[in-house]
């Protein structure tokens, strides 16, 4: 129990080291990005508009309403104190719509599309990897080029390809939105089934490439583990192949497991192409609009967001290998 | 393991079951009774916009300029949106007619052409049932200034006041020069037709619980907002917003309209990009969409759709400004006019017709350039055969490089690069990241200047950055560039003239309004100062013809395309009768909403 | 060594990976000596050329003309104006006119073109027909004009000096021309992109671009991953922790914002192809020194390097001459999955406007943006995308297969 102790409290030390870091480097490098802010919403308001002191005025309006003509030290007090109560101030590009509201709402669309389809993919994918590894004559030799040649595709062809092919050729899958264009939300069936037929195109895109990935990767460390030592061993000593098996794989699974939860931290910036392309509500296509805004205030927000929750999966990664792994904790106090 | 297993294939199943029962829920029943299913919109008693609206809307309040809620609050010269607020009189960018909304009958000068009188139609009524007054009109004006909004800071230096001198008549103050002329009498008749006239009573409201602060009045989402106009909302989100028809609507008196528009509701999906909008659009989930369409006639002629635009073969559209490369006057070689008039002389304009408008827009073959735009209006103003032979047509590279070369810009140093003082002539063409046609124009500038020995290459930042450098007072990191020119407006084509030539935006900071080459000549300036306020026709034209003659020879920037203001293409999948070119009806392609474009909505009809 | 690049040849997988490669590069280096030009050049005026010849329809009209008396020549013609669906068109709009169906017979062609012609009338506007429809009817009638007239069709040009037309040829329906006699023939195998450019010649100097992108983000990504993943591996300690530490900075900020951050901020002047490939090497080194780290520490306790430790060598030469040799296979099949990765990353960026310019040369992702500007994939110019996404998937395809063939000849527990 010492030695867990030990670390874990290095873990926790080093982590809050990271946060603060993170939160810093979430702050000043949006603000890095040239461009002005204020200059994108003036432009709206400002057109038509003929006469140049009228049109300084509202810039200089909006410049004291973002806060911009104070020293960026000030800035970031007020940004981390206001943070600390969950309030991300204002939108630039969308003002004066605040932050929080925007994330709030696209946030839920982004974690309902990534998280079932990184499991989803996650699973079959290494299904058949053990799959291909276990049987590996026939099966194997198909699948293996097969998988690796999907997962080469990149994401924005695979999801360009099924869009022409399923929503504009045949016609069975819609062609955008979260839900139909003529659907008001509410909790009617219909509704419900909108939603679910807006989803499968975007998830299945999602899916087909992560499962290329995670076929070769689990085929790899299931004929890495398959060739060890103690499975021949087990093997002379009359233990049932299923029960070896079962071994096999739970070894194979650990650093499958580590890549899971590393693409659930990331899962929020991971849907960027897919949003786009079907035109999602979520938070890729938030947090591209907000860079060609120069929008901080979302632009920091959203990036905190990811910074967090890639932070708590890598913890909870090195706590599950602490408490799993006994070699990983031997390592640790070499 | 087999439990995992097992917990695969039960979730496999269940996501290709829902996509094959979600398949089967696509078709929507087009007999639905309206108001059968009120959360599923009839599809055939409502018309659905497209590029318009981008991202969620803020709310609905016409004082402020932040809602970003184009359907509701679209003030502007070129015909302001009538859908939910209105305005006196509606501008009609096919001849630049005004046609009376909330005003009765015409509105009439006083003999100096410094004051304005408007009636008010006696049927014209709020939603809450109160009379249209013109203490409304005069109210909303004042709170226009008092709160610096975009239409009191652009109407405020032409208006001097807006008065209600009896409950029915209201009297228009120009601002005045201290000859006693007005300033510009036309921007009057501009104001009758882009600012909304708004409830003095719930002016009131608002003042009163934001404690008359303009910031707080102006970021107030104003979600009980009273109006006039035939529309309101019904529905708001992240995804999209509609509007329903107000059916108590006060313009269904025999004294407007006679009867109310033909859809119940007006709805607008909010689509990613472009791209995301025009396939809704080719799948009838668009009735009216305002994009540019890239080979728009392929729709009706490869994908047999039924889709149309106001003219039916190129240009397809009524094209109203002209986008326009300027030259940075600050940078060496730019102040050369001989440098300036080649690289325009050079360019291919059928290229960019081609390729960056893909022929929606009339060749300069067809309209060659000048200050005014291709209406019939426009080009009437100036007299054609005075400048023809200044005019050029584009592609001249063997004039273009006689040009340079009389004027002793050579290559003296082989590399085939022409030089001044030594110095190659290197600039870059910008244009803002995204923007496609403006893109596509910069490379065939960039095109245009490797063929005649100037070293031209394009750049592309983001609009953020690319507005910031472009508005400076002034700027040394963009040599050619582009920017729009107005469109139609009752103040064109002065307007236009002096945004492309007045020197009164040079040296200043935040520019918006024009000239960002800052070019300046002191005749243009005067011209500027006598057009608004000439009467006599003859002379007005010989202002004109002299300000084209002095654009043309000085070349401060070059037209590159003409494009409309708004595009306009419709799909008649399931309502008919939109307004056709030359149909008789004389309603302009302003997407149903702009202006008197909005009598298209009383003649459409759901198909049978 | 000469051993193992046998081994390694035998291996089919790394083998198909390198032929498909090797074409690649070959088509590359030949294609340009074949067809040389600015592959930037736009040759079409106008959008999206269909694949196909491109035969100048003007030295047609004065090659020699040899006569031929095809049978099946005047149905083509006529099945090209006059399809079955425009048949049935023309019946529903003769209907609704009033003319009962069973005078109309739509195999007669002329009996129908002169019922159509008698009863055509483009200024009626018929209940319930939308303007579509009518523009439909009316661009129909304007081609059926002479759709069965065989007639000579000739050719005038305008005369210098009195300047009227003056007969200058004539062209019959039997009229044929050898292709080989006509001047100019353009052949555009994969047609033109939005800009008029020639796709075909564009993706060859596209995927050398993005190739040179591709190694040179590699090479970076890797040296960067494999000194890091050194030092951190075997010295441990304080020195793990801190470099850890830097690794988890980038891994919580996502690789692809600080990409485009970054993009961002160096603005479009100085966005070269080399200076986008750099970035990207700077921003993807996080796996590689992962990866590099574990093993490192798996080594870090075999017998030799204990050996080296006590008889007292320096570290440079202990990590140089006991470690770097064991994980070499690792680090080569490390590089070629950078390689692969940064290919991707450029073509990514370049989607969202983030990468090279425009104007000097072509690379994979540019040619995807210009075509999702310009709507191809809605429009169906697929020849406009979809030979680029292939493209890149055949080339991360090879390189992912030659990876894994050297997998296994590195490591034989892997072997078939």
């Amino acid at each position: 129990m010492n030695g867990y102790r030990k670390y874990f409290g290095k873990k926790i030390f080093w982590l809050l080291i990271t946060f603060i870091f993170a939160v810093l480097l979430n702050f000043i490098l949006p603000r890095l990005m040239p461009g002005d802010p204020v200059a994108v919403i003036v432009a709206k308001s400002a057109q038509g508009i003929s006469d140049t002191s009228a049109v300084k005025q509202i810039y200089e309006n909006y410049a004291e309403a973002f806060g911009v003509d104070k020293p960026m030290t000030i800035q970031f007090f007020t940004y981390f104190k206001n943070a600390l109560t969950g309030d991300f101030g204002l939108s630039f590009s969308q003002y004066p719509r605040p932050v929080s509201d925007i994330v709030s709402s696209a946030v839920w669309w982004t974690v309902a599309l990534q998280f079932p389809a990184i499991i989803v993919g996650w699973l079959i994918g290494n299904l058949l990897g053990a799959l291909a590894a276990y049987i590996r004559k026939g099966f194997d030799k198909v699948l293996m080029p097969l998988a690796l040649f999907v997962s080469s595709i990149p994401a924005f062809g695979v999801a360009v390809i099924l869009l022409v092919i399923f929503a504009i050729k045949l016609k069975i899958a819609p062609i955008s939105g979260g839900y139909g264009f003529d659907m008001i939300p509410n909790f009617s069936w219909s509704f419900i089934m909108s939603v679910i037929s807006h989803y499968q195109l975007p998830f299945w895109s999602i899916v087909l490439v992560s499962i290329g990935g995670q076929a070769v990767g689990m085929r790899s460390m299931s004929i890495y583990e398959l060739n060890e030592d103690y499975v021949k061993y087990s093997r002379f000593l009359g233990i049932k192949d299923r029960k070896i098996v079962g071994y096999v794989f739970r070894n194979a699974m650990l650093p499958q497991i580590t890549g899971l939860a590393l693409s659930i931290g990331t899962m929020i910036g991971g849907a960027l192409v897919a949003e786009i392309i079907f035109s999602y509500p979520g938070l890729g296509t938030t947090m591209l609009q907000a860079i060609s805004q120069s929008d901080y205030p979302l632009l920091s927000a959203t990036t905190l967001i990811i910074t967090l929750m890639v932070l708590a999966a890598t913890f909870v990664i090195d706590i599950i290998y602490g408490l799993i792994d006994p070699r990983v904790k031997a390592a640790q106090f070499d | 393991m087999k439990l995992k297993r097992v917990l695969g294939l039960v979730l496999l199943l269940a996501f290709t079951a829902g996509f094959v029962f979600a398949g089967a829920a696509q078709d929507e029943s087009p007999n639905a009774a309206p108001d059968a299913n009120p959360n599923q919109l009839p599809r055939s008693a409502t018309l659905y916009y497209g590029g318009q609206q981008w991202g969620a809307v803020n709310g609905w309040n016409p004082l402020s300029d932040d809602m970003n809620n184009a359907l509701a609050l679209a003030q502007s010269a070129g015909g302001s949106r009538t859908l939910m607020f209105e305005t006196l009189y509606m501008y009609n960018l096919l001849d630049g007619s005004m046609t009376p909304l909330l005003a009765d009958g015409d509105y009439v000068w006083n003999a100096a052409q410094t004051e304005m009188t408007v009636k008010i139609n006696s049927a014209a009524k709020w939603s809450d049932g109160t009379a249209v007054t013109a203490e409304d009109v005069a109210y909303t004006f004042v709170s226009n200034v008092k709160y610096v909004n975009g239409q009191g800071v652009g109407n405020s230096p032409y208006i001097e006041s807006v008065t209600a001198v009896n409950p029915s008549t209201v009297l228009i103050k120009a601002k005045l020069t201290a000859a006693g002329m007005a300033v510009n009498p036309l921007m009057l008749v501009s104001y009758l037709g882009s600012s909304y006239v708004i409830q003095k009573d719930w002016i009131q409201t608002v003042e009163a619980r934001n404690n008359n602060e303009a910031a707080a009045v102006k970021k107030d989402p104003g979600e009980d907002v009273v109006f006039s106009g035939p529309y309101s909302k019904y529905y708001a989100d992240d995804q999209k917003v509609v509007f329903i028809r107000n059916d108590a609507y006060w313009g269904q008196d025999a004294s407007m309209w006679g009867e109310l528009p033909a859809p119940k509701y007006i709805a607008h999906t909010m689509y990613a990009d472009n791209a995301a909008t025009e396939v809704a659009f080719k799948a009838g989930e668009i009735d009216v969409d305002q994009q540019f369409i890239p080979n728009i006639q392929d729709l009706w002629l490869k994908d047999n759709l039924p889709i149309s635009t106001y003219i039916n073969e190129a240009p397809y559209g009524i094209c109203v400004n002209m986008p326009t490369a300027w030259y940075n006057q600050d940078i060496a070689g730019l102040d050369n006019v001989a440098v300036r008039k080649a690289i325009a002389m050079a360019v291919d304009y059928d290229a960019i017709n081609a390729n960056a408008m893909t022929g929606q827009s009339p060749t300069f073959q067809d309209v060659p350039r000048s200050l005014m735009n291709p209406t019939p209006g426009e080009q009437a103003t100036f007299d054609h055969n005075a400048v023809a032979n200044l005019q050029w047509a584009g592609s001249d590279i063997a004039g273009a490089k006689k040009l340079l070369d009389d004027a002793g810009i050579v290559d003296t140093n082989g590399d085939g690069i022409r030089e001044i003082d030594g110095k190659n002539l290197s600039y870059n063409a910008c244009a803002p990241n995204g923007w496609t046609d403006w893109m596509a124009a910069m490379e065939i500038v960039a095109d245009a200047g490797k063929n005649i020995g100037i070293d031209i290459t394009t750049e592309f930042p983001e609009w953020s950055v690319y507005s910031t450098v472009v508005t400076a007072a002034s700027q040394t990191d963009y040599d050619i560039f582009m920017m729009w020119t107005d469109s139609a407006t009752p103040v064109q084509p002065w307007g236009r003239v002096r945004m492309i030539m007045s020197s009164e935006y040079n040296g200043v900071e935040g520019n918006w309004s024009g000239n960002w080459g800052h070019y300046s000549n002191a005749r243009v300036d005067e011209l500027l100062s006598m057009i608004p306020i000439e009467k006599d026709a003859a002379k007005l034209k010989s202002y004109y013809t002299e300000a084209v003659k002095i654009y043309l020879t000085d070349v401060p920037s070059f037209s590159l395309m003409y494009r409309p203001d708004k595009f306009h293409a419709v799909n008649e999948s399931v309502w008919t009768g939109f307004p056709e070119f030359e149909d008789g009806n004389n309603i302009p392609p302003a997407d149903l909403s702009d202006g008197y474009g909005i009598a298209g909505l009383y003649q459409i009809t759901p198909i049978k | 060594m000469k051993n193992i690049i046998r081994q390694v040849f035998h291996s089919p997988k790394f083998v198909v990976g390198f032929l498909i490669i090797a074409l690649i590069l070959l088509t590359i280096f030949t294609y340009s000596l074949i067809n040389p030009g600015d592959p930037l050049q736009m040759i079409g005026l106008g959008s999206f050329f269909k694949p196909g010849t491109y035969i100048s329809a003007y030295d047609s009209v004065g090659a020699e003309a040899n006569t031929m008396k095809l049978p099946e020549a005047d149905g083509n013609r006529l099945a090209g104006i006059l399809s079955d669906a425009d048949r049935i068109s023309m019946l529903q709009w003769l209907t609704a006119e009033g003319i009962p169906e069973s005078d109309i017979d739509l195999t007669d062609t002329t009996g129908l073109l002169n019922l159509w012609d008698d009863n055509y009338d483009p200024s009626i506007k018929p209940k319930g027909m939308t303007l579509a429809q009518r523009n439909y009817y009316s661009r129909l009638n304007s081609n059926l004009a002479n759709a069965e007239n065989n007639e000579e069709i000739i050719i005038a040009q305008v005369n210098e000096e009195t300047g009227s037309l003056e007969r200058s040829g004539v062209i019959s329906s039997t009229d044929y021309v050898n292709v080989r006699d006509i001047a100019n023939v353009k052949v555009l195998p994969l047609g033109t992109d939005n800009f008029g450019r020639d796709v075909f010649k564009e993706l060859v100097s596209a995927v050398k671009t993005s190739l040179l992108v591709g190694l040179i983000a590699g090479l970076i990504a890797t040296f960067i991953g494999l000194t890091l993943g050194l030092l951190s591996g075997y010295i441990g300690g304080i020195v793990d922790d801190i470099i850890m530490f830097i690794t988890n900075l980038f891994t919580v900020i996502p690789a692809f914002i600080l990409l485009i951050l970054i993009s961002n901020s160096i603005g479009q002047e100085s966005r070269g192809a080399t200076t986008v490939a750099i970035v990207i090497g700077m921003t993807s080194w996080v796996w590689t020194t992962r990866a590099v780290r574990s093993q490192v520490i798996s080594l870090r306790n075999r017998d030799h390097v204990n050996l080296s430790q006590i008889s007292g060598h320096s570290l440079i030469r202990i990590i140089l001459t006991d470690i770097l040799p064991y994980i070499a296979s690792y680090v080569v099949m490390a590089f070629i999955l950078q390689v692969s990765t940064a290919i991707l990353a450029e073509a990514q960026l370049s989607m969202l406007g983030l990468g090279p310019k425009t104007t000097e040369i072509p690379t994979l992702g540019l040619m995807m943006n210009w075509s999702m500007l310009y709507s191809a994939h809605l429009n169906g110019s697929w020849w406009a995308y979809f030979p680029v996404i292939m493209l890149i998937a055949l080339i991360s395809f090879s390189l992912n297969l030659m990876n894994t063939g050297l997998d296994q000849v590195f490591n034989p527990t892997l072997r078939d």
